[in-house]
């Protein structure tokens, strides 16, 4: 097996598909990238198990088909601190030795038996939706950072797709904070249902940042396919029954305060300074036409309050706030203004961006206050 | 060269039996006791007629029975006591600038630098005023030159009294004294220097240093300078607590395991309210059992943070099942919640439903009214209890 390829195409591909390697495999091959040689053209593979992604590259030169699995470690490492130079690989499939010489150095490595690396699961029954990769970016990086980390609860460490002929929802939650991302200008022929794990999302969003293609989505009951440029993501499914959120999301809510989405932030961001480092709680009192954030952190004797001019509809409040979670709703929102609608300070308060510029788009945020004392 | 300091020792006399005389007159001038009432009950507190019949702390309840008969026991309300002792500490925050809260009747004050401005004797004698005229109870104080020093004056100064150290009355004070009066020789180190023929301090601060070290190992080197009248010890200033935790002896060692289950949710809900009255949340639970041979065990585990009765109770019978591996008589268990942070629970959107939150603020309402017992799950409730 021999290949030659210029070193940035092969390093720039490798990292696309080098964060599915964990630190600690159980299986040593998993340390590994597969290479795969056929046809003139190289499929390289990486894999934790659950997440299998896959690159196809075509090199500059390639004699004898083959395969083999090489430590991802040393290989990116020292692809790294090459140059834009063409390298050549002499892979002896038997040996298992991979010799790689650039410029004037060569440098050799021993490979594992490609025979080993686990296979692929195959996707069968699968339907398929295409969508376009900024839209699919932007519904990952305003779901995912909502979702939970608690193992015991894991429906909730992944992002719940909910495809309808009408459109599409993406929702994620940790119990505490919910985010419902809807999209009008995305349809699937079929309704269906999944649950997309954490890790691949991250990966994704990632690489479809810079990326203005057509995603190909294909899923089946156990897995979900997607595959864009010459790059291939398998991810199993998380198995289990997401909560029923809309059950969770108040329908009454007749306190409604609308202010501006800088001002709040900057706001909240100061005066969780003087809050407890641990719980990040926050005070929102509002009354007429003003919005008072406070925090406290008794230990240390810091206190903090800050006035807001707002306007607001409903009742005189006091409700009390994670401030990490606003903080992290408000910088996923890009409109000018945003409204904060709430029922009673035990209940969820919703946010949601106002006069969205995006008519396709469909955002609900939704947190849960912490429960005051009197 | 330190810096010579003054600090002062502020120390309630028979703190909890002064609070029951304060609500009780017809206690006062009477030997009274304050502990448990069963047989395996401890003395907690003593009047000083009490003390004549040789009856002292810890002591256990049985043993101070039969040395007075006629002494009148008081069951004991801490809950009472803590409001007494919080006034206390409020009338000490306001007026001294760093002080230390060594125990529920005990206050260290560091007031150096203030004789510039005031007459130390003076203004301690006032605030000492001041908190008698306030609470109406007797209080006394040491004033000297290191905690030690001033803990053994307040010592000597009792009852209701005061007492003043100077910079160099140290070594005359301390010296003829009994060796017991440093508060750091308990029981055991007293009976080994004794039987080395120590008696008074004067002896014990003329033993070499390091024969101390050999025969006490670390301890001998600080009990040495404490007899010398040296403590560098500064005045740690007052702290939140760091865990709530609370436990119980039983009247007789029992294997009734849905009786401890039910006493543990009763221990639950008492410290669990503490956790929400004072705005804290725990992330660390621990249970402990001793059996009847004493053997102590304790398992803990972490939990998210919570100050919520529903989400602890399962975790403390869980811990409960899993500690309990010994066929054998128990004799205490033991609930505690430890890594407190500041904070309120936070709701959870599936699990907590406005209901039950409103029902715990409801009920908290009605527990800082009327006092915490007032209200409690059903099977926290002891059928002779309701027969009252």
């Amino acid at each position: 097996m021999k290949f030659i390829i210029s070193s940035t195409l092969l390093l720039r591909n490798l990292q696309s598909i080098l964060g599915v390697i964990n630190t600690n495999n159980t299986l040593p091959i998993l340390d590994d990238f597969l290479f795969e040689l056929k046809d003139d053209l190289i499929t390289i593979t990486s894999s934790d198990l659950e997440t299998t992604m896959r690159v196809t590259i075509s090199p500059d030169k390639a004699e004898e088909p083959g395969s083999i699995t090489i430590p991802a470690k040393i290989l990116v490492e020292t692809l790294k601190t090459f140059p834009d130079i063409p390298v050549s690989f002499s892979i002896n499939t038997d040996t298992l030795m991979v010799e790689i010489s650039a410029g004037e150095g060569k440098y050799k490595l021993s490979g594992h038996k490609s025979a080993e690396y686990p296979h692929t699961p195959s996707l069968e029954d699968t339907t398929s939706i295409s969508v376009d990769s900024q839209l699919l970016s932007q519904a990952i990086n305003k779901t995912l950072f909502a979702t939970g980390n608690d193992e015991l609860r894991m429906v909730l460490s992944g992002v719940f797709c909910e495809l309808s002929p009408d459109d599409v929802t993406f929702v994620a939650t940790d119990a505490h904070k919910l985010v419902k991302y809807k999209r009008t200008d995305l349809k699937s022929v079929d309704s269906a249902s999944f649950i997309l794990p954490k890790k691949p999302l991250n990966l994704l969003k990632n690489i479809l940042s810079t990326l203005e293609v057509q995603v190909a989505i294909e899923y089946n009951k156990t897995n979900a396919f997607f595959s864009f440029s010459n790059i291939h993501l398998i991810c199993r499914l998380i198995d289990g029954k997401y909560p029923n959120y809309d059950a969770v999301i108040p329908k009454e809510n007749p306190n409604r305060l609308t202010i501006e989405r800088h001002a709040l932030l900057t706001s909240i961001r100061r005066v969780s300074i003087f809050a407890n480092q641990s719980t990040h709680q926050i005070r929102f009192k509002v009354s007429g036409q003003e919005l008072i954030l406070s925090a406290e952190d008794i230990d240390f004797s810091n206190e903090a309050k800050e006035r807001l001019s707002c306007s607001y509809n409903g009742e005189d409040m006091e409700i009390g706030f994670n401030s990490k979670f606003l903080l992290e709703m408000l910088n996923n929102i890009e409109t000018e203004e945003i409204c904060l609608e709430m029922s009673a300070p035990n209940r969820a308060g919703i946010l949601t961006p106002l006069n969205n510029e995006n008519k396709d788009e469909d955002i609900l945020m939704l947190v849960m206050p912490v429960m005051l004392n009197k | 060269m330190l810096v010579s300091r003054n600090i002062v020792h502020l120390d309630m006399d028979t703190f909890f039996v002064s609070v029951e005389r304060l609500l009780r007159p017809e206690l006062v001038g009477k030997p009274v006791i304050i502990g448990g009432a069963s047989d395996r009950g401890v003395v907690a507190s003593c009047s000083y007629e009490a003390r004549k019949f040789g009856i002292h702390s810890a002591m256990p309840m049985k043993m101070a029975r039969t040395l007075c008969g006629d002494a009148i026991l008081v069951r004991g309300d801490m809950e009472l006591y803590s409001k007494y002792s919080h006034t206390v500490t409020e009338i000490i925050a306001e007026k001294a600038p760093l002080y230390e809260k060594a125990s529920i009747d005990e206050h260290y004050l560091d007031v150096t630098g203030m004789d510039r401005f005031f007459g130390l004797q003076k203004w301690t004698h006032e605030l000492r005023e001041s908190i008698i005229k306030n609470t109406g109870l007797p209080i006394s104080f040491g004033l000297s030159v290191n905690k030690t020093v001033s803990k053994i004056a307040t010592g000597e100064a009792k009852p209701n009294g005061e007492l003043y150290v100077g910079p160099g009355a140290v070594q005359p004070f301390l010296a003829p004294l009994s060796i017991r009066k440093i508060p750091m020789i308990g029981e055991k180190t007293y009976r080994l220097l004794r039987s080395m023929g120590v008696v008074t301090i004067d002896t014990l601060s003329h033993i070499p240093v390091d024969m101390l070290e050999r025969v006490m190992g670390r301890n001998g080197i600080v009990i040495w300078e404490k007899a010398n009248g040296i403590d560098r010890t500064p005045i740690y200033p007052y702290h939140e607590a760091k865990s709530v935790s609370t436990e119980n002896t039983f009247e007789q060692d029992s294997i009734d395991i849905v009786r401890m289950k039910e006493i543990l949710v009763k221990m639950v809900e008492k410290i669990s309210f503490e956790l929400r009255d004072k705005q804290k949340l725990t992330s660390c639970v621990t249970v402990k059992i001793r059996y009847s041979n004493f053997d102590t065990h304790t398992l803990q585990q972490h939990v998210p943070y919570t100050a919520f009765d529903h989400q602890l109770i399962p975790v403390v019978k869980n811990l409960f099942d899993r500690l309990y591996q010994r066929r054998m008589l128990i004799r205490l268990i033991g609930v505690r919640f430890s890594s407190l942070i500041s904070g309120n629970p936070q709701l959870n959107m599936f699990d907590d439903n406005v209901e039950m939150v409103n029902l715990y603020q409801a009920l908290d309402r009605i527990r800082r009214k009327y006092g915490q017992k007032i209200v409690r799950r059903g099977v926290a409730i002891r059928n002779s209890e309701i027969a009252k």
